[in-house]
């Protein structure tokens, strides 16, 4: 029997949804740091995505643009709530001077509480290094994918990155 | 009695044992912040609740998105 054109976008949309579901609730959760709210915020981002799917133009990937929609889904969310707790570049002299070393492995003794503490040092870090650190964190994207998500180019993502691992270690070390 | 203390004894060295089986097991080192992300997000499980919820805002696929809530209200 042959698939209707509205089965056909059925199914394709629970393959994207299968595939992506976990990097998109991921990063909803981590970035706005309350699981009702990610799942809230995964459920609109894959509607929008349902919504908008003939409007893809395979420029990018399906993640890539999966993540564009959170991206911006959430960062709206957030300034809906008038977070004031968001740190601004220029308090990346803070983070420069922070005691903990990029290179030093990051030792965790309960795993249990891994999310935990991961969530406690994602909250005190800029907005603009939390999102690089779950982004580049995801092997599917590479640094100009990444770069093309937050607007950097590629050497700028990696320069970036070097300072966010190192305010992550700091922090983290603090959440012991 | 002196058996019962060895009984003892012996039990707390076992404990002990698992005890630390248990703090190596749990124990991890990361390199960076991205492998510890990467590990964290691998043992994420997605809440089977918004597939569920997807399932029934799609219903109809291609079906013309709801009326925005003011209009709703307007009643326009």
């Amino acid at each position: 029997m042959e698939e209707s054109p509205a089965d056909l976008a059925s199914s394709e949309f629970s393959s994207l949804y299968a595939e992506n579901s976990r990097a998109i609730y991921y990063l909803a959760l981590r970035f706005l740091g309350d699981p009702q709210k990610a799942e809230d915020a995964t459920h609109d981002v894959f509607l929008k995505a349902f919504r908008k799917l003939d409007q893809f133009r395979g420029e990018a990937s399906l993640r890539t643009w999966l993540y564009r929609i959170a991206i911006n889904h959430c960062q709206n969310l957030r300034q809906a709530w008038h977070d004031r707790h968001m740190f601004s570049n220029a308090d990346d002299a803070v983070w420069e001077n922070a005691a903990a070393k990029t290179d030093s492995p990051l030792r965790v003794l309960e795993i249990k509480e891994l999310g935990q503490r991961i969530q406690k040092t994602l909250a005190g870090l800029p907005d603009e290094y939390r999102l690089l650190l779950l982004l580049v964190a995801d092997e599917e994207l590479s640094y100009e994918q990444v770069g093309a998500l937050v607007g950097q180019s590629p050497d700028a993502v990696r320069g970036k990155l070097h300072r966010a691992r190192k305010a992550f270690a700091a922090l983290f070390e603090k959440t012991a | 009695m002196k058996q019962q203390t060895k009984l003892s004894e012996e039990q707390q060295q076992q404990q002990h044992a698992v005890e630390q089986q248990t703090q190596q097991q749990s124990a991890r080192e990361f390199a960076n912040a991205e492998e510890m992300l990467r590990y964290d997000a691998a043992h994420t499980t997605v809440p089977p609740g918004i597939a569920q919820r997807l399932q029934k805002s799609t219903g109809q696929p291609g079906a013309p998105p709801p009326r925005s809530w003011w209009r709703n209200l307007l009643g326009r």
